[in-house]
């Protein structure tokens, strides 16, 4: 039992490890008062992100009618959300997808916005790997491992 | 956490410190409000800007410091960033995920006293509350300067010299004024208790009347001050209201110009007593300030200004367009020595605008009118007096001077001063009714986005559009924004939804002009629909969701909050519990 947690737990910490420093912020958040702070608050980004990516699919839908203000605001508020939660990745194409969308680079921004996509969904099925691997701790008996990201 | 907070704030500031997020960005606003927690602060959140107003202008003591992103689809934060400082002096601290300098200094040249960037590290917010202290203090020394007047514990009575607010210092008196004199002594020995001038209506059209009576060139604060002959005023006081004043005209005076010809039309239908009102006579003197009739006979060279300033706020709808267009124009100019170019009926905007003194008679009726019938002492819709203070925010409606105590500096509340807030009430509705008819058919700007609390009042015709002066009702309740969920941290779609649709439709009546948001507002629209959303999610997803979604649910069902019917795997994005969507989008 306790190879399994510690196993587990080594685990858990690979996974954070991995991720940006800003989420393991996120994660000091969370306390007892707000247990579920962090699965709240990725859950919002995430739909965000879904919203965001929608919409500007829309707008750079049809190419001799794109509207790039409207992918601009979008993309920078995923900019804005995805660093405050965490999404590294996510953020990074942001910055290069505000480039394009500065040169109106209607290409350049269908290109970003799928690898926008793309990245959310992988840090969504990442995150859900690391709230089932604390889920399967807490059962097992073990403690979440705090680790700090330098 | 709230009211224990406030308990035990009293003397541990910055602890229980109130703090009023705004940030359209849920995702941002959460992290945000967490935060804010952490630091002890008391939080409120909302995700329109618009809300946010009515919440200060609710209570103007209820907060102590606004937190506010710059990019909002409904309202521009620099915007918002204004209306704040001017209406309700509080200190805003701008958020946004621009690190572009020139943001910067955007929200530092319109007031901000911070500028932080997304993400918001909960260092830098730890130490927010500096610009509560600072600003208070400020103020504190402010209107000590002129006159070390004993204002001991006078909140009831006219203070202080800027804050028209005085949101700070007077929630800090009433909660704590022992801690609040402690700390002036510590910040600054020399400066006494700092009394606040209140700028009530009363007040106000007494300004007005001395600044009509000096001529808007020539008018000088200690002139004002002099004619104003109130107790317990400073010439600092004075000055400094003055430059608001000024400030105020600037900024409706660069406002819309279709809505003002429209609305001085109606404001010209309405009132009634016009007649009668012109005979009136102006009395000459200066010592006749005092009482209402002399108020009020005092605003007559200061119509348009006064009514139609007020009336006409929010999108500088009426009048005072061109104040800002033409430097001569108004009261505010720069120059006073312009003896004898100031002359009522040329100088002020709205007769430049209508060729005429079209206007100038027209607050009168209006006033008098009311001073007749007035009950209603506390608020006083003064005419002039609801310019005045709405004017620091063009979305005028609740006039900073909110506090329904009317406070006179000695001046009997006479019942002709007093004006029946009632009355006020119903004629503005008509007006703004007949207004609102005039504006709708104004072809819509492309993509407004700023709401301004005048397009409240025209959505609702009625209700909603109280008096500025009448703190009991604040004015802007958004037609649309009927849902209190939207104040609160919405975290919902369906409040957005609420919300959005009102939001395009102030677009069409407002005539400001910010393209950026527009756009975002329609799709924000589209996208906040919980079917538009539903449907973009299932068509991004469809790959994405169906395999996994067995097994995981399992998995996360147990331990996670849940929200949807496992079988709504197609709704999963929209549940906000825990992980609702997390599970179902995997």
């Amino acid at each position: 039992m306790n190879t399994v947690v510690a196993q587990l737990q080594r685990q858990f910490q690979d996974y954070l490890v991995s991720l940006y420093q800003q989420f393991t912020e996120l994660r000091k958040l969370q306390d007892e008062g707000t247990p579920d702070f962090v699965a709240e608050v990725v859950s919002l980004f995430f739909d965000d992100c879904s919203k965001l990516i929608n919409t500007m699919s829309r707008s750079l839908e049809r190419p001799e009618n794109v509207d790039f203000k409207q992918v601009d605001s979008g993309v920078h508020q995923l900019k804005g959300s995805s660093s405050s939660v965490g999404a590294r990745r996510v953020k990074n194409v942001c910055i290069s997808f505000k480039e394009c969308c500065d040169v109106q680079n209607r290409e350049g921004c269908l290109r970003c916005l799928q690898q926008v996509d793309y990245e959310y969904k992988m840090l969504k099925t990442k995150l859900q790997d690391l709230f089932n691997l604390e889920q399967r701790i807490l059962q097992a008996g073990g403690m979440i491992p705090q680790v700090n990201i330098s | 956490m709230t009211v224990e907070q406030d308990c035990v704030a009293l003397d541990q500031f910055p602890v229980g410190m109130r703090v009023l997020a705004v940030d359209d960005d849920q995702t941002c606003l959460r992290i945000l409000e967490s935060l804010l927690h952490r630091c002890q602060y008391h939080v409120t959140t909302t995700n329109q800007a618009q809300k946010a107003l009515e919440l200060l202008r609710e209570n103007k003591n209820k907060f102590d410091l606004v937190i506010s992103d710059v990019d909002m689809p409904d309202m521009d934060g620099f915007k918002l960033l204004e209306l704040v400082g001017l209406e309700m002096d509080l200190p805003v601290i701008m958020l946004s995920a621009h690190s572009d300098p020139k943001y910067v200094m955007k929200g530092v040249t319109h007031g901000a006293c911070d500028y932080l960037l997304k993400p918001v590290r909960i260092e830098e917010l730890k130490n927010i509350w500096q610009h509560v202290v600072r600003s208070r203090f400020d103020k504190n020394r402010g209107s000590n300067n002129g006159d070390k007047k004993d204002g001991s514990g006078n909140e009831g009575v006219a203070n202080s010299d800027q804050n028209n607010g005085r949101a700070n210092r007077k929630r800090k008196d009433q909660y704590n004024e022992d801690e609040d004199e402690e700390r002036d002594d510590n910040d600054d020995p020399s400066s006494q208790k700092k009394p606040r001038v209140v700028w009530t209506v009363e007040l106000h059209k007494k300004f007005v009347a001395a600044v009509n009576q000096l001529g808007f060139e020539k008018a000088m604060p200690k002139k004002i001050l002099d004619l104003m002959n109130v107790e317990k005023l400073t010439r600092e006081n004075v000055a400094s209201h003055l430059q608001k004043f000024r400030l105020y005209l600037k900024r409706i005076s660069g406002n819309q110009q279709a809505i003002m010809a429209n609305s001085d039309l109606h404001f010209l239908q309405m009132s009634n007593g016009l007649d009668g009102f012109h005979h009136r006579p102006i009395p000459a003197g200066s010592g006749q300030f005092h009482g209402g009739a002399a108020a009020a006979a005092g605003m007559r060279p200061f119509p348009p200004n006064g009514i139609l300033g007020r009336l006409n706020t929010p999108s500088g709808i009426g009048g005072v367009r061109s104040l800002s267009s033409s430097p001569s124009s108004g009261m505010f100019l720069q120059n006073p020595t312009d003896l004898g170019k100031f002359h009522h009926v040329s100088s002020l905007p709205l007769n430049h605008i209508d060729g005429g003194n079209i206007l100038q008679g027209l607050p009168m009726p209006l006033e008098f009118d009311q001073l007749q019938t007035n009950n209603n002492k506390s608020i006083i819709p003064g005419n002039s007096m609801a310019a005045f203070p709405s004017f620091p925010s063009t979305q005028q409606s609740s006039l900073p001077n909110n506090n329904s105590h009317l406070v006179l500096q000695g001046h009997p509340q006479a019942s002709p001063s007093a004006f029946p807030g009632h009355q006020i009430n119903k004629r503005l509705e008509h007006w703004s009714n007949a207004v609102s008819s005039s504006s709708s058919t104004l072809p819509p700007p492309p993509a407004q986005n700023s709401n301004s609390i005048m397009s409240h009042q025209f959505d609702d015709g009625s209700s909603s559009y109280s008096i500025p002066f009448c703190d009991s009702t604040i004015p802007l309740a958004p037609a649309m924004d009927t849902n209190p969920r939207a104040f609160y941290r919405t975290t919902d779609l369906d409040s957005n939804a609420n919300v959005q649709p009102g939001g395009v439709y102030y677009d069409s009546l407002q005539m400001r002009q910010s393209g950026n948001y527009g756009p975002t507002t329609d799709a924000l629209l589209s996208s906040n629909a919980k079917e538009g959303f539903i449907v973009g999610q299932q068509k991004l997803q469809s790959g994405f969701m169906g395999a996994e979604a067995g097994s995981l649910d399992d998995i996360v069902n147990s331990t996670m909050k849940q929200e949807q019917s496992q079988g709504d795997l197609s709704e999963g994005d929209l549940g906000y519990g825990g992980f609702s969507s997390l599970r179902t989008c995997l």
